[in-house]
């Protein structure tokens, strides 16, 4: 089920690669664009956690853990470095991760891992079955793998595309892992900061 | 795509200093640019470290007439360390370990984002941007090669 929602995004970002949106965004575009669904969890800023919150920015939401030493830091590396190329935008340009591990990920784990690359990054845990949801509508797939000679330790193997969502909460583009130069990055944050300036 | 090589190849121009050859069994092995991706170290880990995991990354290069392969990793920096590899299915980046990685006579392997890479487990201590951690590579036939990683 899940794989078929993420098979969906991915036809729908496809179609819209092909759209008339194409030209002013380097990720896969949503065309039209879509409502990102709502959520509310628990953030490493020590709140209840809405996503509606950030309405007004430009919001890049990814799916990870903090045990992920590969795909998650160089994920979050490179939204970290297209920020910094933002200047005084940034402020506009919230990170929102939310981990796929909330057995081992705590708010506090989340923020300390977070803080590594970028202190203005949020993370978002909440219980198995309120992060299952979130999951289900964004269209993310988990599997959980313990590692060979660790028993005791295990991956979470998950979908590792970043979506971008817009001022007024729209999902707008669907980064894929490892797809774009953090150049390009940039130039997307920078094309939703403008596109709207109210929601 | 081009600019996602940029920083390897950065890595490769000012990596001269920390250039790395295997002298022993007559393989010429060189381990160029290694760099370690920045990570917090995190508490509550075995062995002495903390619970946070690392990556690093390098260039594998076998100057040699004979094939090669990494058979294991050690750091200063962690507890352990692991020949990993990320592979991708469908949408999925998946992790694995791998028990050697070939390295051809005369051919090049990169270990970098996404693809192959030491992965760090248990740090002992936070790697910040611009530190430097010591990384030591064993090879089937160069035997042991120690290398500095760049923290980035």
């Amino acid at each position: 089920m899940v794989r078929g929602i993420a098979a969906l995004l991915l036809a729908a970002f496809a179609a819209g690669a092909s759209g008339a949106d194409r030209g002013s965004l380097k990720a896969g575009v949503f065309d039209p664009p879509r409502a990102a669904p709502e959520f509310s969890l628990r953030g490493t800023d020590g709140a209840d956690f809405k996503l509606s919150r950030y309405r007004g920015k430009v919001v890049a939401l990814g799916f990870g853990y903090t045990f992920c030493p590969d795909v998650c830091p160089t994920t979050l590396a490179e939204l970290a470095q297209a920020r910094k190329k933002l200047g005084a935008d940034a402020k506009d340009f919230q990170v929102i991760y939310v981990t796929v591990d909330p057995e081992r990920d705590s708010t506090a784990r989340l923020k300390t891992y977070l803080s590594a690359f970028d202190d203005s990054f949020l993370g978002a845990t909440g219980t198995p079955e309120q992060l299952a949801d979130v999951r289900k509508a964004y269209g993310i797939s988990i599997a959980k793998k313990t590692v060979e000679g660790h028993p005791s330790a295990y991956l979470v193997h998950h979908s590792s595309f970043v979506y971008f969502i817009d001022r007024g909460g729209r999902l707008r583009a669907m980064l894929p892992f490892g797809g774009r130069s953090v150049e390009d990055i940039a130039h997307d944050i920078r094309a939703l900061l403008k596109s709207e300036r109210k929601p | 795509m081009t600019s996602r090589f940029s920083p390897l190849v950065l890595c490769a121009l000012i990596s001269v200093p920390f250039l790395a050859f295997g002298q022993t069994g007559g393989a010429k092995l060189q381990v160029e640019g290694a760099w370690a991706r920045r990570a917090a170290m995190m508490t509550g880990g075995a062995g002495g470290g903390g619970s946070g995991n690392g990556a690093v990354y390098a260039l594998l290069i076998n100057a040699g007439k004979a094939p090669d392969a990494l058979v294991g990793v050690a750091s200063d920096a962690s507890a352990t360390a692991e020949i990993h590899e990320t592979y991708r299915d469908m949408d999925m980046m998946m992790m694995r370990p791998v028990r050697k990685i070939a390295i051809p006579a005369g051919k090049k392997v990169a270990m970098k984002p996404g693809g192959y890479h030491i992965m760090l487990l248990n740090l002992k201590r936070d790697l910040k941007t611009g530190e430097t951690i010591g990384v030591t590579l064993q090879f089937e036939k160069a035997g042991k090669i120690p290398v500095t990683a760049t923290v980035k």
